[in-house]
C-alpha cells in the first residue's frame, strides 16, 4: 500500500470513528448534566431574621413541565382559533367567565357565581343573563379585568374587518351591556339553552382579550387579524403567561404571580411541537417529556410499560356511522330502518374495541355517550349476525345469485363506505368490511385526507356531497353542551346552502321537533327530558350507529402529580399541576 | 457570459408566470380550508360563509389568482355580506413584494417562512456539507480499491443504506441511540427538537440535537452520490490523459484530485445542482420526526390546512431557486471544462 493509500484510509477511518463518538459520546450535554444549571427563579423562603445563615440555601429547582404537542398552534388569540391544541390551553394563559371541573360542572372563574334564576342573574323570561364579576380579578401586567374588555371582545367579534374563527353565540344577541366595571348584562331574543358552553366559556367559546392591548391596534388600523398579541400574547389572564414561542419549535409559559387564585405550583410550561406520534412516544418513553396527548390505542401497552399514566378525558366525542338519508342521492336501501338496523347488529363493535383499542374504552350507543343527556335505559345494539340477516330478508334483500352478497330487484347491497385516513378508521373499516360481508353486505372502502373529506358541499367533500353511504367520524356539540346542527333539516347541504353540515341529508320531523324544542328549554331536567327522547329516536331508527367513545388519551410521566381532567376543559386545574422533586 | 445569464434570467420570467398559475389552481382543489377552521367540530355555516366573504375565498379561482398577483387595493370588498362592496382591498399582491397572509395564522406570508429558513439553512447546509465530504472519500477510496474486499465492503453497506427507507432509519436511529442507550445506561443522543429547555438554545445544544437527523438525511445519500463518483471516477481513471499524466511521472494525488477528479466531477456538480434548491425546501420526514422546525414541516403543515398564501410562498421560492442553481451550475460547468462556452 502506498503512502498516500494509507494516508486516504486512515483519513477515513478518522471521519467515521468521529461520526461513531459523536453520537454516542459527548455526555457533557445530557439532561442530566443540564440539571445543574443555574438556580430557578421560584422565590424561596426568607431567612431568620435573628441569626445569619452560614451557608446560602440552596435554589429551589425551576418547576419545568415539558409537554410534547403534535401540533404547533395556529395563533393564541382565543378569538382567532378553533384548534384544540390551542383551545386546550385557555386555562393556561387566558381566561373565561367560568371552567368545567372534572365532572364537567361549572367552577366560577371571573364571575362570582354561576348565573341561574335562582340568584337572580337569569332572568324570569330567561332571556338576560348576568355576569356578576369578581373585584380582584387583574391581567398579568396588573391592570384590572373590568367589564369593558368583555364589551371590547365582544365588539372584536362583531367587527366586520376581523376574520375571527366563529361568531357563535355572540351574533344570536340581543345585546351585551355593561351598565358598570363589575356587571355584563347579556340579552337573547328567544332563550337560550346552551349559554352554559359557550357564553365566554367553554372549549369552544370565547376567552375575553384585554381592551387595554387591542384597543389601540384596532384604532390604528381598523382590523386585529394581525396584531402582534395574537402570536405574542405577552400579557394574559391565566395561572401561566406567555413568554416565548419559537415557530415550529417550542412555547413556554411561565408563572403568573399576579394570578388572583394563587400562583400556580409550577414554574414554567414548555410545549414543544412534535408532529410524528412515533417520535412523541419515543420521547415520553425516553423522558423527553412529562406529557402527550393524541397517541394511537395502539402505543398504550409501551407507555404504561414505561410507567406513563394514561388518563382518558372524555369530551363528547363519540366515533360512529351517519346513515346518507338525503332523500334523492341516499342509497335507497338505506331508507328502510331494516337495513340500517342490520347493519348495526351485524358489525361486531365489541370485538372491535377490545381488539383494536384495547379494551380502553367502550361502544358507543349514542353521538351524546358519556353526557347526562343519554336516555339511561339505552344500550348499544349488540352483535347478532342472525338477527342482521333475518332483517335483511325481511326488507326483501337475499342473496339470490349465490355470490355472497344479498340482492333485491337485481341490485346488489354495496355499500360506499368512506372515512379519514386516520389509522384506526382504516382499521376499522376493514373489519366492518369483514362482518357485513359475512351477512353479505358489501362495501366499497374509501378514506381520504380530514381536510378534504370534510371540505363543504360547494367544494365537493366526500362527507357532504352525499356520495358516500356510510360516512365515519367523530362529532361533538359544544361540550358538554348537547346543542347540534347536524340532524337540522335547514343544514342539509344544496346548490342553495353549500356549506350546511347536515351530512346525512336526513330531514325527520320527529326529530326537527326536538331539536327545536331543546334550543329554549334553558330548565336543565326539562332540556334532558328531550334529549332523552332525541337519544332514544335516533337509536331506534339506526340513523346514527356507534363505533366506541373517543376520549381524548393523555399520557403522564410518574412525576407528575395533582393532575386532574375534564372533558369539556382538560387542563382546568392546571394551576394546581406539580412535580415530584 | 454575462449576456448568457442574463438572457436565462428573462426567460425564466413567463416559465415562472405560467409555474404560479399552475400552482396555483393544484392549491385549490387540494382541499377547503375553511374545513378544518371550526377544529374538531363542523364549522358552522353561518362562519363558512362570513370566512370565505372576510378572506376572498368566495372569488372565482382566476380572480383569487390576480389578487395574489397584483393585489386588490384597487379593487372594493364586500366585508359586512350586504352585497355591495364598499371596502376597500389591503393588499399590494406577489408582484409588488407583498406575498400574502396566512390563511392559518393571519401573519404575512414572508414572516412566517422567514422563521423557518434559517433552521431549515442550517440542518440542510450541515447535511449536504456531511454529504458531499463523505461521498467524495467513500467514492474515491472505493474507486482506487476497485473489486477488493474494503470495495465490496463498501459496495454492499452503500445498498444497504440507499435501500432503507428514511423513515425507518430515522426511527430506528431514534430508539438505538437515544431510547435504548438511556435505559442500558450509555450516554444518549436526544429524541427531538433542537434543545432541552433546562438547558436553553446554545449552540451546543442545536449541534448536539442535530447529530440524528443530520446522519437520517446523510446516510443514504452518501450511499448513492458515493456509488456515483465512484463510477464515474473509474471511468476518468480509465482515461488516456490520466495515463498521460501517470507517464509523465506527475504525483499520484495530482493525478487523482487535479486530472481525474476534476473531469469526474462534471456530472456531479449537475447533480448537486439540482439538490440545492431542495435544500430550501427542508426535509419533510426527517423534520417531522425529529420534530426540527423546518420548511419541510412547514409546508406540510399548511397544505394540509390549504393554506395556500404559504403553499404557494414556499413552492416558488424553490421554483426561483431551481433556475438559478440551474444557472450556477451551468457557469460552473464552463468554468470546469474548458470545452464549453456559453453565448
Amino acid at each position: 500500500m502506498s503512502k498516500y493509500h494509507r494516508l486516504l484510509t486512515w483519513v477515513s477511518i478518522l471521519i467515521i470513528a468521529s461520526m461513531l463518538l459523536a453520537a454516542c459520546g459527548a455526555p457533557q450535554a445530557t439532561p442530566e448534566a443540564t440539571e445543574a444549571e443555574p438556580p430557578a427563579a421560584q422565590p424561596t423562603e426568607p431567612p431568620a431574621a435573628t441569626e445569619a445563615p452560614t451557608e446560602p440555601p440552596a435554589p429551589a429547582e425551576k418547576k419545568v413541565v415539558t409537554l410534547i404537542w403534535t401540533q404547533e398552534f395556529d395563533t393564541l388569540n382565543p378569538l382567532y382559533t378553533q384548534m384544540w391544541f390551542v383551545t386546550a390551553l385557555f386555562p393556561v394563559y387566558v381566561c373565561q367567565a367560568w371552567w368545567f371541573d372534572d365532572q364537567n360542572s361549572p367552577i366560577p372563574n371571573l364571575v362570582t357565581e354561576i348565573p341561574s334564576v335562582e340568584n337572580g342573574n337569569i332572568s324570569e323570561d330567561q332571556r338576560t343573563i348576568t355576569l356578576k364579576l369578581r373585584d380582584d380579578i387583574v391581567w398579568s401586567d396588573g391592570t384590572p379585568i373590568t367589564s369593558a374588555d368583555f364589551k371590547f371582545t365582544y365588539d372584536m367579534l362583531m367587527a366586520d374587518s376581523n376574520a375571527v374563527a366563529s361568531r357563535s353565540p355572540y351574533d344570536l344577541m340581543e345585546s351585551l351591556e355593561t351598565p358598570d366595571e363589575r356587571t355584563v348584562v347579556v340579552t337573547f331574543p328567544e332563550p337560550y339553552a346552551p349559554w352554559l358552553s359557550s357564553l365566554f366559556s367553554g372549549s369552544s367559546g370565547i376567552s375575553i382579550i384585554p381592551a387595554h392591548i387591542l384597543q389601540p391596534v384596532f384604532d390604528a388600523e381598523g382590523t386585529i387579524d394581525t396584531a402582534e398579541w395574537n402570536t405574542d400574547p405577552t400579557v394574559g389572564c391565566g395561572p401561566f403567561v406567555f413568554e416565548e414561542w419559537e415557530s415550529g419549535s417550542f412555547a413556554r409559559f411561565v408563572a403568573n404571580d399576579n394570578f388572583w387564585l394563587g400562583r400556580p405550583k409550577l414554574d414554567e410550561l414548555f410545549f414543544r411541537f412534535v408532529p410524528d406520534d412515533a417520535s412523541m412516544i419515543a420521547a415520553l418513553v425516553a423522558g423527553d417529556g412529562d406529557v402527550g396527548t393524541f397517541f394511537a390505542y395502539s402505543d398504550v401497552p409501551q407507555l404504561e410499560e414505561a410507567r406513563i399514566t394514561i388518563l382518558n378525558s372524555f369530551s363528547g366525542f363519540n366515533e360512529g356511522w351517519y346513515i346518507n338519508m338525503h332523500p334523492e342521492k341516499g342509497n335507497p336501501a338505506l331508507k328502510d330502518v331494516k337495513v340500517r338496523q342490520a347493519l348495526a347488529y351485524a358489525f361486531n363493535r365489541e370485538k372491535l374495541v377490545q381488539d383494536l383499542l384495547l379494551g380502553l374504552t367502550e361502544v358507543a350507543a349514542t353521538d351524546y355517550d358519556r353526557s347526562p343527556w343519554v336516555d339511561p335505559t339505552i344500550t348499544p345494539y349488540p352483535y347478532d349476525p342472525d338477527k342482521a340477516k333475518a332483517l335483511l330478508a325481511e326488507a326483501g334483500w337475499t342473496d339470490t345469485n349465490g355470490d355472497g352478497t344479498v340482492d333485491k330487484d337485481g341490485i346488489e347491497l354495496v355499500l360506499k363506505y368512506g372515512t379519514t385516513n386516520r389509522e384506526v378508521r382504516q382499521d376499522t373499516q376493514a373489519v366492518a368490511q369483514q362482518d357485513l360481508a359475512a351477512v353479505g353486505i358489501g362495501t366499497d372502502l374509501q378514506s381520504y385526507d380530514s381536510d378534504l373529506f370534510f371540505s363543504s358541499y360547494a367544494e365537493d367533500g366526500p362527507s357532504a356531497n352525499f356520495s358516500l353511504d356510510i360516512i365515519e367520524y367523530s362529532d361533538a356539540p359544544n361540550f358538554p353542551d348537547p346543542d347540534s346542527s347536524v340532524w337540522r333539516c335547514s343544514e342539509i347541504p344544496t346548490d342553495d346552502n353549500p356549506v350546511g353540515v347536515n351530512t346525512s341529508g336526513l330531514c325527520d320531523e320527529t326529530l326537527e321537533a326536538l331539536f327545536v324544542q331543546q334550543e329554549s328549554q334553558v330548565d336543565f331536567k326539562e332540556r334532558q327530558q328531550t334529549f332523552y327522547e332525541i337519544t332514544r329516536y335516533i337509536l331506534d331508527q339506526a340513523y346514527w350507529i356507534g363505533l366506541w367513545q373517543d376520549p381524548d388519551l393523555f399520557g403522564f410521566s410518574d412525576r407528575m402529580i395533582d393532575v386532574k381532567m375534564s372533558g369539556a376543559i382538560p387542563f382546568f386545574n392546571i394551576a394546581e399541576w406539580d412535580v415530584t422533586q | 457570459m454575462t449576456r448568457y445569464i442574463l438572457r436565462r434570467l428573462l426567460q425564466a420570467i413567463p416559465l415562472l408566470f405560467i409555474i404560479s398559475l399552475v400552482l396555483f389552481i393544484l392549491m385549490q382543489n387540494m382541499g377547503d380550508p375553511l374545513a378544518t377552521m371550526g377544529g374538531r367540530k363542523v364549522t358552522r355555516t353561518e362562519d363558512r360563509i362570513r370566512l370565505a366573504r372576510q378572506l376572498g375565498l368566495d372569488k372565482p379561482i382566476l380572480v383569487q389568482y390576480i389578487y395574489w398577483l397584483v393585489g386588490n387595493d384597487w379593487a372594493k370588498t364586500d366585508l359586512d355580506g350586504d352585497g355591495v362592496a364598499e371596502t376597500p382591498g389591503s393588499r399590494k399582491g406577489v408582484l409588488r413584494g407583498d406575498w400574502g397572509i396566512s390563511l392559518v395564522n393571519r401573519q404575512p406570508v414572508t414572516k412566517v417562512i422567514g422563521e423557518r429558513l434559517s433552521n431549515t439553512l442550517l440542518l440542510m447546509v450541515t447535511a449536504e456539507a456531511v454529504i458531499i465530504l463523505a461521498a467524495l472519500l467513500i467514492g474515491i477510496y472505493s474507486a482506487l480499491h476497485q473489486y477488493t474486499a474494503k470495495d465490496n465492503i463498501i459496495t454492499a453497506t452503500t445498498f444497504i443504506f440507499y435501500s432503507m427507507p428514511v423513515f425507518f432509519f430515522a426511527l430506528l436511529a431514534m430508539y438505538i441511540f437515544a431510547v435504548n442507550f438511556k435505559k442500558w445506561g450509555l450516554p444518549y443522543l436526544p429524541t427531538v427538537g433542537m434543545f432541552e429547555p433546562a438547558a436553553g438554545q446554545t449552540p451546543v445544544q442545536v449541534a448536539w440535537h442535530m447529530i440524528l437527523p443530520v446522519a437520517t438525511l446523510s446516510f443514504g445519500f452518501i450511499a448513492g452520490y458515493s456509488r456515483y463518483i465512484r463510477s464515474t471516477m473509474l471511468e476518468a481513471l480509465g482515461q488516456d490523459y490520466v495515463r498521460t499524466a501517470k507517464a509523465k511521472g506527475l504525483p499520484r494525488p495530482e493525478v487523482v484530485y487535479i486530472h481525474a477528479l476534476k473531469n469526474a466531477s462534471l456530472p456531479i456538480v449537475t447533480i448537486i445542482a439540482l439538490d440545492l434548491p431542495f435544500l430550501l425546501g427542508g426535509a419533510i420526514v426527517t423534520e417531522r420526526i425529529f420534530g426540527w422546525p423546518g420548511m419541510g414541516r412547514l409546508f406540510l403543515d399548511h397544505v394540509s390546512r390549504s393554506d395556500t398564501a404559504v403553499v404557494m410562498g414556499i413552492l416558488m421560492m424553490i421554483a426561483v431557486a431551481v433556475i438559478v442553481f440551474q444557472i450556477i451550475a451551468d457557469v460552473t460547468y464552463a468554468w470546469l471544462d474548458p470545452r464549453i462556452r456559453y453565448k
